[in-house]
């Protein structure tokens, strides 16, 4: 049993992020231990955090826990936060999905939720479009999401806020897995260039 | 899986929509993959836009709660390593028993395992899922520091005691050479396996965990294997 030389890192590159990413900034000091720009950036960001969240796992309370243990992590990761692949916000969102899957996958894992998903899949809703506030981002994402097919905007819903595999969202359309998997590719491809490069 | 359907599930994927398995494949695949790596971003980006209309004020007790989490939790530091986004379990408790119990536990050199590298019916997707579907699970690139190419992934589950191993694109070692894998805990290096690529460049492996790891490290090192790493570390993760 030995012990390593220690470590070098053979590329170290600086930490940037882009001049325009308010929140990337705000995450570059939380990084260096700055906890006041941390509860900015806590301002900025929990709305849209907490609003995936809730979107994904419902319940409220359990919400409010899943969306602690994200800005916790948030804190915890910010020094890794590279803004060469994504802006901050892209960043937090993709860490608020992921762990409200998390969550509802491991609660689901315990409980059986066939009937109330079969319920959803014989009525699938707009489910953006009802529970959103009237702003301009609302309105756009409403409109790019009414561009969709009917089965591509399914399928983008019932993964994406359902926290449905594509397999499962397959199960509830009685469609074939790899259309789904196409549907859902198409239907991201064109939310894209409906809600262009104004991210 | 092939690489064509891998491409595929780069939509899946953005979404969270791959089960665990696939979503290991995957992440195995588009830290090499441009497109893949580009389609993930993009998607992302747009994702983050629909996130915001969602946006739903927390209560404010809420912002309480997490500055005084934040006040006692320890950041990491900045990384060598790109992160990876691991599916987490929420409970952390069984780190620090495993730490305590890392203490006591001596480690093994294990000699020369030849094995075939992966393909698809490969029984290590099972091992792969059956690590990946503990709660505590981690999954951690290691960062290339060598001049040569390849990759390597370590799946692992403190839980479970169980790693898994997979290297992708990695030259053939010179004649009397190995891949060694090299588990540090603390400041203790444990010589795990020596590896071979048998041919096609892919290392599938599982290996015990015999102690909580703080960094994965691979080196070169005599085919024999070696209990001390002789060799420059090519690859390495902090955890």
């Amino acid at each position: 049993m030995g012990v390593l030389r220690p470590l070098r890192a053979r590329h170290p590159e600086p930490v940037s992020v882009d001049p325009d990413d308010i929140v990337g900034a705000l995450l570059l000091r939380a990084g260096r231990g700055d906890q006041s720009a941390f509860g900015e950036l806590y301002d900025e960001l929990a709305p849209m955090v907490h609003g995936v969240v809730l979107k994904v796992v419902r319940d409220p309370a359990m919400s409010e826990e899943v969306t602690q243990e994200v800005f916790v992590e948030l804190w915890r990761l910010a020094a890794r936060f590279d803004g060469t692949k994504g802006t901050a916000r892209s960043w937090a969102s993709t860490l608020a999905h992921r762990r409200a899957i998390d969550r509802v996958r491991s609660e689901q894992a315990s409980r059986d939720r066939n009937d109330r998903d079969a319920q959803r899949a014989v009525a699938p809703h707009d489910v953006v479009a009802a529970e959103v506030e009237t702003t301009l981002d609302v309105a756009r994402v409403r409109r790019a999401l009414a561009q969709l097919s009917d089965l591509q905007r399914e399928a983008v819903e019932l993964a994406y806020f359902g926290g449905h595999t594509y397999r499962e969202v397959a199960v509830l359309l009685g469609v074939a897995e790899g259309t789904v998997k196409s549907r859902i590719r198409d239907g991201l491809i064109r939310l894209r260039d409906e809600l262009g490069g104004e991210a | 899986m092939s690489d064509i359907d891998v491409h595929h599930l780069a939509a899946a994927y953005a979404l969270d929509a791959l089960d665990q398995r696939e979503r290991a494949a995957f992440e195995a695949h588009y830290e090499r993959c441009d497109v893949c790596r580009a389609d993930v971003l993009e998607f992302r980006g747009t994702m983050a836009e629909v996130a915001g209309a969602l946006s739903t004020p927390p209560p404010p007790s809420l912002k309480d709660r997490v500055m005084a989490d934040i006040a006692v939790t320890r950041q990491l530091s900045p990384s060598l390593v790109a992160p990876v986004p691991a599916p987490t379990g929420r409970s952390r408790g069984s780190w620090a028993m495993l730490a305590a119990a890392a203490a006591v536990i001596i480690a093994l050199v294990v000699g020369v395992v030849a094995f075939n590298g992966g393909n698809d019916d490969d029984p290590f997707n099972d091992e792969l899922a059956a690590v990946l579907e503990q709660p505590d699970s981690r999954m951690i690139e290691l960062d290339n520091q060598s001049d040569l190419d390849g990759m390597f992934k370590v799946a692992w589950s403190p839980s479970m005691g169980k790693a898994v191993l997979m290297g992708e694109n990695l030259p053939v070692a010179p004649d009397g050479k190995a891949y060694e894998l090299w588990l540090i805990s603390g400041d203790q290096s444990m010589a795990m396996y020596v590896l071979d690529t048998a041919g096609d460049g892919q290392v599938h492996r599982s290996v015990p965990t015999p102690a909580e790891p703080t960094a994965w490290a691979i080196t070169m090192e005599p085919v024999e294997g070696s209990a001390v790493a002789t060799g420059d570390i090519m690859f390495i993760a902090e955890v």
